[in-house]
């Protein structure tokens, strides 16, 4: 429970550094939100009004105590761009790119565990061989030029899936292929040696020459013991299937808080950008929660000592 | 004896013959209803607005055409025909335009157009509260508007503004429902009420509009390709910011059709007859390039000379875009009223060697790895950008950047997110940069080279009293040819003084299946779905 607590206030750390770094940031950027707001015909005087409106006119401190107390009571504020609540356009666009986060992770570790265990199980053969000259493959590509090759085959050339939209499964398949692919290849690698240092210990030996059958200490032992280093890895994979979305939902037309945030920080919405960002961390340090928690599920060690 | 068809082979067939007439044999019967899909080159924003009034982004004044009509439509001659406005006269002043209106209008909310509506629009437009709106350089010196009958209006003017009735052809000048108007205020770009030939039904934000056909359309301009309600049942934009995805959205069939082709697919679209290619010159200030003119050494015109003796356009504009589209002499595109294409064809011819010349004599010499310098400063050119490789304008730089550093110069690209870009340009912390704009009058110039007819924002940076001088006659002059040579003038000097170096005229591009009939590219150079159908 301490463990579980003392994880929580360190989350909550996390993602006040983050707001504060990232309203810091905006401050400092150059370039006048109440300029851009105002359009090209703006006279001066409508320009002093509209920054009274966003109120970016006040001084640093007086801004950003006002964002906290805002966010405290759950409010983001509203866009300096469309003068909608911030939460309502972040919900318009979160479920789509939850959507495509979850569902290439699940890509990622299927592809990743999969292949890893196998070419850990046939280490120096030609399936290892393979597995790992194709995996550097996906690895080094980028998603762009991924999603491009995508797109040609399964779209244009085979027509079995859509490559624009977002909203039916179909349209969800090709660029969740295309983020998790991307990322499969590290964590293959990782699971992998992971699973070959596993191979190499002194009680998957013992097992073995006690007769257990190979496949039972492959999963009992083997990947248990491989899968620590994986779970944390999957942690910051998911932190970059969630930067990766912001090329990948441009390319496949959907809809999502990466193409939200690359609007908001053209236009210098600083409620949009803020907003979005807290949403992308808040995410990101739950993960890592869980992942830190699951650490006690699969290792009692971890347990043990928290 | 010579036929027609031999009189055109040797004129060197003057009319520009779509790639597939003569494949479609007799004109075939149009079959209402279906749902066309169109893959719009969007780019990647996060808001549609659909309020004319509001927005000067092309993709949205794309969709504007099938929600909004003008009082009156541009002509393919150029000249200004009626629409919701059946006739008009000019007072013998020039500051007030008297509409008659069509009496027979409808708005999709089934309201009434009348003279009040005009007056509610275009007194919007002018506003003195609140945000100004993007629309409201296009009505210039605008007085007010008089209600003389439910079908009578007119327009009052401070002075004399010519530009006026060009503006009202443009779709930032749509009529808007006042019901609506009243209902939404500035949120009428979420819930968009005109009287098109296309009704709004839903949107989902950055990603898709869905429109349907308004079955009481009846009043189309005329000479329009198509008179009635739309052919289609539905019609739908789906933004796909990527080029590439749009292409291959059209190929695939995932859309009818789809805008901003890409000229390596303009080539191999057109050569496979499952698919057409549609493309018309957009009424545009071409995309121009800008140097500093505030900023040494910029401000020397000889330095600038140098410069541009440097480029080689007509390579950078064939290698760039594989000859689908004409190299640039004109800042305005050919077929602009006014346009100095001609006059300036051949203006001007590279010469390294000049350049070369003029800079040794600047005192500018050659120093590390080739860069001129000058009292320890190299000769650099920070190039200011906020697209990216719109229209692929980052890849023209990059081959120009490689041409002007065999002379020299040092060109580097600095990207930035809008706001900064914007600021930059009004803080004039940029040596090089470039913009279009589209429009359907000469007078654009204005808001670009006339000190106080521009933002603070504007990248071109021209201060010259002769110009500055025509460019306000301009707005003023009624007579044409006087007009027209003022404007000649303004685009002679601007070119002779390198305050703007043209790159290319953009043909605006359609790639459509063969199963797209009837579809559209009005003079504006915008798309028409008013008379598209769907083969079945």
């Amino acid at each position: 429970m301490r463990f579980v607590l003392h994880r929580l206030a360190a989350a909550a750390l996390v993602v006040f550094g983050t707001v504060t770094l990232i309203f810091a940031a905006l401050y400092l950027l150059p370039g006048d939100p109440a300029v851009l707001v105002a359009g090209e015909n703006a006279t001066e005087e409508s320009i002093a009004r509209i920054r009274e409106l966003l109120g970016t006119d006040r001084p640093f401190w007086a801004q950003y105590a006002d964002y906290l107390a805002g966010l405290a009571q759950g409010d983001l504020g509203m866009s300096f761009a469309t003068q909608e609540p911030v939460t309502v356009r972040l919900w318009a666009q979160f479920p789509s790119t939850i959507a495509l986060t979850l569902f290439a992770s699940v890509v990622a570790m299927v592809a990743g565990v999969l292949l890893g265990i196998v070419a850990a199980v046939n280490r120096g053969g030609w399936i290892d061989h393979a597995i790992q000259s194709v995996m550097l493959f996906f690895t080094s590509m980028p998603s762009f030029w991924l999603g491009i090759l995508l797109i040609l085959l399964f779209s244009v050339t085979l027509q079995w899936l859509p490559a624009i939209g977002s909203g039916s499964f179909a349209q969800l398949i090709l660029p969740m292929a295309c983020l998790g692919l991307v990322a499969s290849g590290r964590l293959m690698r990782m699971v992998r040696n992971s699973v070959l240092d596993v191979l190499d210990e002194q009680f998957v030996v013992t097992a073995r020459a006690k007769g257990m059958p190979h496949r039972l200490v492959l999963f009992r032992h083997v990947l248990r013991n491989a899968l620590i280093p994986v779970v944390t890895l999957l942690g910051i994979l998911v932190g970059e299937l969630l930067s990766g979305a912001v090329v990948v939902e441009t390319l496949f037309a959907r809809q999502g808080i990466g193409r939200l945030l690359v609007d908001a920080v053209g236009v210098k919405d600083i409620p949009v950008i803020q907003g979005a960002v807290l949403l992308a961390s808040i995410s990101f340090v739950l993960i890592n929660l869980l992942v830190d928690l699951s650490y006690s599920v699969i290792d009692p060690r971890v347990r043990a000592e928290g | 004896m010579i036929t027609r068809r031999h009189a055109t082979a040797l004129l060197g067939a003057p009319f520009i013959i779509p790639a597939r007439a003569f494949a479609q044999g007799p004109a075939a019967t149009p079959r209402p209803g279906g749902e066309l899909v169109f893959g719009l080159d969007g780019a990647a924003v996060a808001s549609f607005i659909l309020d004319p009034h509001d927005s000067g982004f092309a993709p949205h004044n794309r969709v504007f055409r099938s929600i909004y009509d003008s009082l009156v439509v541009l002509k393919p001659d150029q000249s200004v025909g009626p629409w919701l406005a059946t006739s008009w006269e000019i007072a013998p002043d020039r500051k007030s335009y008297t509409f008659k209106l069509r009496t027979d209008v409808t708005f999709h909310d089934g309201t009434k157009f009348d003279a009040e509506a005009v007056k509610v629009n275009l007194d919007r437009v002018a506003r003195r509260t609140g945000r100004p709106l993007t629309a409201q350089i296009d009505i210039g010196p605008y007085e007010g508007t008089d209600v003389l009958a439910p079908d009578t209006v007119r327009v009052r003017l401070s002075e004399p503004f010519t530009p006026l009735l060009r503006s009202l052809s443009k779709t930032t000048l749509g009529i808007i429902s006042p019901a609506a108007l009243a209902k939404h205020g500035d949120a009428i770009a979420q819930n968009p009420i005109g009287s098109g030939p296309f009704r709004f039904v839903s949107l989902v934000q950055g990603v898709e509009i869905k429109l349907e056909r308004n079955p009481d359309y009846r009043w189309a301009p005329q000479g329009a390709a198509h008179q009635g309600p739309a052919h289609l049942e539905r019609l739908t934009f789906k933004n796909v910011p990527e080029e590439s995805t749009r292409v291959a959205a059209v190929q695939s069939r995932q859309v009818h059709a789809a805008d901003g082709i890409p000229p390596q697919n303009v080539v191999s679209l057109k050569s496979n007859p499952s698919f057409r290619v549609l493309e018309k010159e957009l009424l545009n200030l071409n995309y121009t390039l800008y140097l500093n003119s505030r900023k040494t050494p910029w401000d020397d015109e000889e330095i600038r000379q140098a410069f541009r003796l440097s480029l080689d356009l007509d390579a950078a504009v064939r290698v760039i875009y594989l000859g689908t589209t004409p190299r640039a002499w004109a800042p305005l595109s050919p077929s602009i009223f006014a346009s100095a294409e001609k006059q300036l064809a051949g203006s001007w011819k590279p010469d390294l060697e000049r350049a070369k010349q003029i800079l040794d004599a600047k005192g500018w010499k050659p120093g590390a790895r080739g860069i001129r310098e000058k009292d320890g400063k190299r000769l650099t050119v920070s190039f200011a950008d906020t697209q990216g490789n719109r229209e692929k304008r980052l890849d023209v730089i990059q081959f120009i950047r490689r041409q002007i550093a065999r002379s020299g110069f040092d060109l580097s690209i600095d990207s930035q997110p809008n706001a900064t870009y914007r600021q930059k340009l009004t803080d004039g912390d940029f040596d090089l940069s470039g913009a279009s704009q589209f429009a359907p009058d000469p007078d654009v110039l204005s808001r670009l080279h006339l000190p106080d007819g521009r933002t603070p924002a504007s990248v071109a940076k021209t201060d010259d009293a002769e110009i500055s001088q025509w460019l306000r006659d301009g707005q003023r002059e009624g007579d044409v040819e006087k007009r027209e040579e003022l404007y000649v003038n303004v685009q002679r000097k601007l070119v002779e003084k390198v305050l703007a170096i043209p790159v290319y005229v953009l043909l605006y591009t359609i790639a459509t299946t063969d199963q797209v009939q009837g579809l559209t590219i009005d003079t504006h150079g915008f798309p028409e779905f008013h008379g598209a159908w769907l083969k079945g």
